[in-house]
């Protein structure tokens, strides 16, 4: 799993993540952390959802 | 059960728009102490234009319980109010940092940091009013009365005040329009990033407060008070 890490990141690392000052680092990371913050606010909509669904019955 | 999902997606990709050709995308450069500051305006502008929807969202309601008498409507005012508030705390908390960097100190007494703060402080007091009455229809009706009250400080808090005297936000004395909306320091290309980021962000708003909304709705359900 490192190991592929680095393979991708050495192969990207020149043309793209060190670029520009590395804003492109900057993007990536905030991106990550807005899917995954999105992901959380979805998961729990949907545990509301089944438990909406369970109070009809 | 697919609750109109279209615009929670249209939230995620706004704000991933956002958060990516935010931090590329040509900025005008202002002044040596700017600089790429000026790309705060994606998210610590929102903050705000957020919280003054959700508010208006929960004013809505609150007139709409006076009027029902539903619980319902108390519970989807309160839910837009706190999900405001969060705004508005992460407007000034943000305002702060950037602050400190542009002007110096994290709290210059600015006249719409100031009014920001006073406006905060009486949205504080709606939630201690509802903390402080047991009884759920008294609660309902007098923190509704009090939801008015506090929308419509908003007025000269963070519309009129700040606009009257010299500020170092923009839209303060001498300047014409709406800060936000037709300052002239925001370039066509800031607003191409800057509408997506206003209508991303308050849409994430609006989720979570539904969240907050549907949860309550089930708590009533289950305590057979619904």
């Amino acid at each position: 799993m490192i190991s592929l890490l680095q393979a991708m990141t050495a192969n990207n690392a020149d043309s793209l993540m060190l670029r520009d000052g590395k804003i492109y680092l900057v993007m990536t990371v905030v991106s990550i952390i807005l899917v995954g913050l999105f992901i959380y606010v979805a998961s729990i909509d949907k545990k509301i959802s089944k438990m909406e669904n369970g109070a009809k019955d | 059960m697919l609750k109109a999902k279209w615009w929670k997606v249209l939230s995620f990709f706004l704000l991933l728009y956002t958060c990516t050709y935010g931090f590329i995308v040509k900025v005008p450069k202002l002044d040596d102490r700017m600089r790429e500051s000026i790309r705060n305006m994606f998210f610590h502008v929102p903050m705000w234009f957020g919280m003054m929807i959700l508010f208006f969202v929960s004013l809505f309601y609150a007139i709409k319980y006076l009027r029902s008498g539903n619980p319902v409507h108390d519970v989807y005012s309160y839910a837009y109010a706190s999900m405001g508030l969060v705004f508005g705390i992460l407007g000034i908390i943000t305002g702060a940092f950037w602050a400190n960097y542009q002007w110096g100190s994290p709290w210059v007494g600015d006249p719409k940091q100031n009014g920001a703060a006073i406006a905060l402080l009486i949205y504080f007091a709606y939630f201690v009013l509802r903390g402080s009455l047991i009884d759920t229809e008294k609660r309902a009706r007098l923190s509704a009365v009090y939801n008015i009250f506090s929308f419509f400080m908003l007025f000269p808090t963070l519309w009129i005040l700040p606009r009257l005297t010299e500020s170092l936000h923009p839209g303060g004395q001498g300047s014409e329009g709406n800060p936000g909306i037709n300052g002239k320091d925001m370039s066509a290309n800031m607003r191409t990033v800057f509408y997506p980021a206003v209508i991303g962000w308050t849409l994430l708003g609006v989720w979570m407060s539904t969240l907050n909304i549907r949860y309550q709705i089930l708590k009533l359900k289950k305590e057979e008070l619904l």
